[in-house]
């Protein structure tokens, strides 16, 4: 047999030739990183770079790796473990109650514009979209009249107290723009937290319900001014640019301007008022957002309908449309269409804003913790 | 009788009868621990919703750590957790939570507070760490904190990879681990958590429960869990609290409690009734089932009395050991003295059991 055939008895006595090995090691144990006296993020030592941040906060690219072995730190941890829980205690401050409240407003009012907070229906971000350049479009239609000389264009779609009682108060705004606009902002507004039990998140921390009312309720006012009245002092401002008008001018019309400013706030307060009301009682976007609708068209609808068959004007002062429609005449210096006194109307609002507000705390305060 | 050898009637309540040093709590990267004694303390809180009574002039004193939070449904846990949290005005009686007034302290207990509900309360279609961290600007923290944080906290849970999902994409494990994360961002003093493993699968489960008890042990945090099952209270708990129709009915450590009802545990050839009845009759509380008896142990002594009783009745002891009772031993036991007929806390806590009616009569005699 040459040497380079394959013997067996070979083989095992060079088995038998090897010395015994000793007894298998431990398991190794992962180097443990002695933490950083000068800096330390998210476990990770040594300099705290833009590239560290970025990897400890979104774990992409080579910070996955690095991100998995940061886990697995501990001098308890055995070789294989990649997933180590360490409790890490957090030394900040809480900030005081305006900064709480701060963060509601910011989470409802940013939701429409960026993503990480109120998360609103694509249909609402789009709303609120369209009735805004919806009404800016007599802005654009005055700078087409200042382009192109047309006198008449300018008349028409120009400022008078018509015109700006119009655009805060009139009949095609309030039925195809400010109460849908309302309805899709308002409509979830609380009834959502008492869906979810969101509720829990708020009151188990610091906030009030004083607070949490008073958050919803100035971001749902300051979402539909954003539109109302932002639209509306830009429609004032365009009219005096693009007329070239002076200090005579805007003596002449400042009163009626500011009194359709009080009235386009007036309408955004008693629309918030209702709609949210109507969300504090239900546990959906549907209801509150239909019953809205339903209660500014169908008091109007109903008002109307007694006007025409008994001639009595009275029932108007249950449409809430009505009554801003009434103050807001009387306020911007236009003859009122009613045969009542503003001042009936003026109450109505009041007490439909008292009655609102009052279903609207007494809800929020049944709104619950443990259970909803 | 073990249990008034142990134990001492107050008011109604169980309460222990000898000081306990209170568990020694060791804060990792050098947090600073609790320096109160009592985490919740409160003397005869009563509230009452109209006509109903739903706490009865509780008194409570929980030291930091895990306590439990037991009881049948009613019995007045989601109210007391609520006053914990320094939410609901009470009818009469007081307290204090970490130090802080229940009646006009509220925010400041909350902010020290982190509590873990029971049921959804989570806005759907937000991402986690975007949940998490408005749960933390809610709370004060300002957005750069809570952002920083939120990413630890999710880590912590295990959401590391998940917390860019939508939370209305996550499993109920993952959506209670928000839950937690939610609660956690603050590094809250006390963790409140009303069934922190509800409808959890086995391993989620387990691994809730190694978060909550990692949270106690290493990060040195209490936490007063409301739990319906045993297991879990009895897994990271070291004390437990137990109220019934707005009352407490038992408070103390487990290991305590559980020294109410110490059995010595026997299995016996060769005449089992025979040595039965010999025990008995040498005063010994005996529980048989076929081959297998628990004695009561009274002290040290008892190991004797059964050798003793053995030997008379030439009857083989083939294996006798101390029986150590489950929570659901102990809960079984209370519930027993106070007049119920339960075989399971499951009789209980359903709601349904014959003998209520019994029981309320007796009221609340305990032991």
């Amino acid at each position: 047999m040459s040497e380079d055939e394959f013997d067996l008895n070979d083989l095992l006595d060079d088995v038998a030739k090897v010395p015994p090995t000793a007894d298998p090691a431990p398991p190794e144990t992962l180097p443990v990183a002695t933490p950083s006296s000068e800096a330390e993020f998210m476990g990770e030592t040594g300099a705290v770079t833009g590239k560290a941040r970025m990897e400890a906060a979104y774990g992409t690219g080579e910070g996955e790796g690095q991100g998995m072995a940061m886990v697995a730190k501990s001098a308890t941890v055995e070789a294989g473990t990649i997933f180590h829980q360490i409790y890490r205690p957090w030394r900040g401050n809480l900030n005081p109650r305006w900064v709480r409240n701060w963060s509601i407003l910011r989470h409802h009012v940013y939701g429409l514009f960026s993503k990480g907070h109120r998360p609103w229906p694509v249909t609402t971000k789009l709303l609120v979209v369209i009735v805004l350049f919806g009404s800016l479009l007599p802005i654009i239609s005055m700078a087409m009249a200042t382009l192109t000389g047309i006198d008449a264009l300018m008349q028409f779609y120009g400022v008078s107290r018509a015109n700006l009682w119009g655009h805060v108060l009139g009949r095609f705004h309030n039925i195809c723009c400010w109460p849908l606009l309302t309805a899709l902002i308002v409509g979830g507004l609380i009834s959502e937290d008492r869906q979810h039990g969101t509720s829990a998140i708020y009151f188990s921390r610091p906030v009030t319900r004083t607070d949490y009312t008073l958050m919803k309720y100035i971001s749902a006012a300051l979402i539909l001014s954003l539109v109302i009245v932002f639209s509306y002092c830009a429609y004032y401002a365009a009219a005096i640019v693009l007329n070239n008008e002076g200090w005579a001018y805007l003596l002449d019309t400042i009163p009626f301007f500011l009194g359709g400013l009080v009235a386009a706030f007036m309408l955004v307060v008693t629309f918030t008022s209702i709609g949210l009301a109507l969300s504090s009682i239900s546990t959906g976007r549907f209801f509150p957002a239909a019953s809205f609708l339903g209660i500014i068209f169908g008091s109007q609808i109903l008002a109307f309908l007694i006007k025409l068959l008994f001639d009595r004007d009275t029932l108007f002062l249950i449409s809430p449309y009505d009554n801003l429609a009434h103050v807001g005449q009387y306020m911007m210096g236009i003859n009122t269409t009613y045969d009542f006194p503003p001042a009936w109307s003026f109450v109505a609002l009041l007490l439909m804003n008292g009655i609102s507000l009052y279903i609207l705390i007494s809800r929020v305060n049944s709104l619950e913790v443990t259970r909803e | 009788m073990a249990l008034e050898n142990d134990l001492e009637r107050a008011g109604g309540c169980l309460i222990e009868h000898r000081q306990v040093v209170p568990p020694t709590i060791h804060r990792i990267d050098g947090a600073v621990p609790m320096t109160e004694e009592w985490i919740v303390e409160t003397h005869d809180l009563v509230k009452k919703y109209g006509e109903h009574l739903a706490l009865d002039g509780i008194n409570l004193a929980v030291r930091p750590g895990a306590t439990g939070l037991l009881g049948p449904n009613g019995a007045g846990k989601s109210t007391l957790l609520k006053t914990i949290l320094g939410l609901i005005a009470l009818t009469s009686g007081g307290g204090k939570v970490l130090g802080h007034d229940i009646a006009t302290e509220g925010a400041k207990i909350r902010q020290r507070i982190g509590y873990m509900p029971e049921y959804d309360c989570l806005i759907p279609e937000m991402e986690a760490i975007h949940q998490v961290r408005y749960a933390g600007e809610l709370l004060g923290m300002n957005s750069i904190s809570a952002v920083q944080r939120a990413h630890e906290v999710l880590e912590y849970v295990g959401l590391r990879d998940q917390r860019y999902r939508t939370v209305s994409t996550f499993s109920t494990g993952m959506e209670q681990a928000t839950k937690l994360a939610c609660s956690l961002i603050h590094d809250p003093d006390l963790l409140l958590c009303d069934e922190p493993t509800n409808g959890l699968d086995s391993n989620a489960r387990g691994f809730m429960l190694d978060t909550l008890f990692q949270v106690v042990k290493q990060g040195g945090r209490s936490i007063i869990m409301s739990s319906h099952l045993m297991d879990d209270v009895e897994r990271i708990c070291d004390r437990m609290l137990m109220i019934h129709k707005g009352q407490v009915i038992a408070q103390g450590r487990i290991e305590d409690l559980k020294a109410i009802d110490r059995e010595i545990e026997i299995s016996v050839w060769g005449g089992a009734s025979r040595i039965e009845e010999k025990l008995k009759d040498m005063g010994q509380s005996v529980r048989r089932t076929g081959r297998v008896m628990r004695i009561t142990r009274i002290d040290d002594s008892t190991y004797g009395t059964i050798i003793k009783a053995a030997a008379e009745t030439s009857v083989q002891i083939r294996k006798m050991e101390d029986y150590e009772p489950s929570l659901e031993d102990l809960f079984i036991v209370i519930m027993d003295r106070l007049g119920y007929s339960v075989k399971s806390s499951k009789d209980l806590l359903g709601g349904n059991t014959p003998t209520m009616d019994h029981a309320a009569q007796l009221g609340r005699k305990v032991a």
